[in-house]
This record gives C-alpha cells, sequence and structure tokens, in this order.
C-alpha cells in the first residue's frame, strides 16, 4: 500500500520552487540581453534546457514520495 | 550606431563547442540517483536506500571538500585566462550532478530517517541536520547555481569578460570550503543518529 510522503513532497517542492525562482530571474536577466545585442541567443536556448534538465531530476524525485 | 549595428547583426556565441556534450554528460550522470532512490523505493530495499543516502551524500561532501580544499589552492595559482579555461569545463560538467546528488541525499535521508523511526521534528538533532541542510541549500540554490548560470551567460556573450568569470568561479569555489565545514558537521550529526 503506498501513500503521499508529505514531508518528503515538501523538500522536493521547495527544492524545485527555489530553482524556478532563481531561473526566472536569470532567464529575465538573459532576455534583456539578448535585446541589447549583448548575448546570443544560444545563451537563452542553453538556459531552457538546463531548466529542463533540473524539471526532470526534480520531477523523479517528486514522483519518490508516492512510492514510500 | 554600433549599438545598432550588433543588434541588427545579433550577438555571436563564443559557447566553446564542448559545453553541450558536457552539458550532456552531466544530465545522463546526475538524473542517476533520483533513478535508483524510485528503484530503491520500489523494490521497498532498505539496503538499496541507505546506500543511495550514503553515496550520494558522500559524494557531495567529497566534492565541497575537493574543491574547497584542492580546486581552490590551484586556481589560485593560475592565471585569469587558464581559469577561464577551467571554468569552461567544470561549470557544464557540474552543472546538473552536484544538485541532483544534493537533492537526492537529502530526499533520501528523509525516508531513511522515517524508515528508522527517527524523524522526530521536536528531536534536536533532527532540526540541526534541517538547519544544516537548509544553510547547504541555500548557498547552492542562491549562489552556486546563479553563478554557474552567470558563468554560462558570459560566455554566450560576443565579448565575455574573462575577469567576471575567473570571479563567479573563484566564489564557487571559496563556497564549496564553507560547505565543506557544514557538510563535515552534518556528517557528525549523521553518524551520532545513526548510533542513538
Amino acid at each position: 500500500m503506498t501513500s503521499l510522503n508529505t514531508d518528503a513532497l515538501v523538500a522536493v517542492v521547495a527544492f524545485a520552487g527555489a530553482l524556478l525562482l532563481v531561473f526566472g530571474l536569470l532567464y529575465r536577466m538573459a532576455a534583456r540581453s539578448v535585446a541589447r545585442g549583448e548575448l546570443s541567443p544560444e545563451g537563452v536556448m542553453i538556459l531552457r534546457w538546463a531548466l529542463v534538465g533540473y524539471l526532470a531530476i526534480f520531477a523523479v524525485l517528486a514522483v519518490t514520495s508516492f512510492l514510500s | 550606431m554600433a549599438q545598432a549595428q550588433g543588434q541588427a547583426q545579433g550577438a555571436t556565441s563564443t559557447l566553446p563547442p564542448f559545453t553541450k556534450k558536457l552539458l550532456r554528460w552531466s544530465f545522463a550522470i546526475g538524473i542517476v540517483p533520483p533513478v535508483v532512490l524510485v528503484v530503491a523505493l520500489v523494490s521497498k530495499s532498505v539496503l538499496l536506500l541507505d546506500y543511495v543516502h550514503v553515496i550520494t551524500g558522500g559524494t557531495w561532501t567529497g566534492f565541497d571538500l575537493y574543491m574547497g580544499l584542492v580546486m581552490s589552492q590551484i586556481l589560485r595559482s593560475l592565471e585569469v585566462p587558464a581559469r577561464v579555461e577551467i571554468a569552461k569545463r567544470l561549470t557544464p560538467t557540474t552543472f546538473f550532478i552536484i544538485p541532483s546528488l544534493a537533492s537526492t541525499a537529502i530526499t533520501s535521508g528523509i525516508y531513511l530517517a522515517q524508515d528508522f523511526g527517527k524523524f522526530d521534528l521536536h528531536s534536536v538533532w533532527i532540526m540541526a541536520a534541517g538547519v544544516v541542510v537548509l544553510i547547504l541549500v541555500a548557498q547552492g540554490f542562491g549562489v552556486f547555481l546563479p553563478n554557474g548560470v552567470r558563468i554560462f551567460l558570459e560566455l554566450a556573450k560576443a565579448k565575455p569578460d574573462p575577469g567576471l568569470i575567473s570571479k563567479l568561479t573563484i566564489r564557487n569555489v571559496r563556497l564549496a570550503a564553507s560547505q565543506a565545514v557544514f557538510q563535515v558537521i552534518i556528517i557528525l550529526i549523521m553518524a551520532h543518529l545513526a548510533i542513538y
């Protein structure tokens, strides 16, 4: 019988929330740099892929809170 | 005028060709700990759960100690261009691995403490572990991660600032040294929890 492990889920959501907050701020900074012509669009593209990678890791960790 | 020309042409990326390869490698390694944690929980193996917690926590600690005690001295002895070359490789290689190790070590630690009936939020030792973990996570997400991303963004600029890249790299290495101190403290707490 599996049930939701709230403590673990809260921890993972806190990690992911902090990550999204930091990435959101950095993304805004990067988008402004692209608009000013200082940064190549590749920089923003890598930022998007990095976010996808982190979200994948945290999604797997979030799944574990339903397995304990 | 020059700025308008730059905008019209678009900035040229200076990211080295190996960056994406190193990022893919970092993700391939970084996804392993949470997947093994899933296997441990699905198979209900306390041994594997304990193994995941110990190896991720130990590797995270070892990395911080290595960065703080060894790499910091190496980087200090190098000229700025050499530091930048190391940053170009170190940042993408550790990009996913370290946050994955830290998150998996903490999450598996919660499961393990619950399994052994030690996850009592009124316990002084659990509270102490929680405080140290909060400090480590705040440093990781508040300084390590943004610095790593800023290094990437600087490298992707048409005219990267080597001084800034070097400064951010040194800052991360110094932070690793302070993380190493907290890691030693949390291992003391873990050793106490394991015995008593």
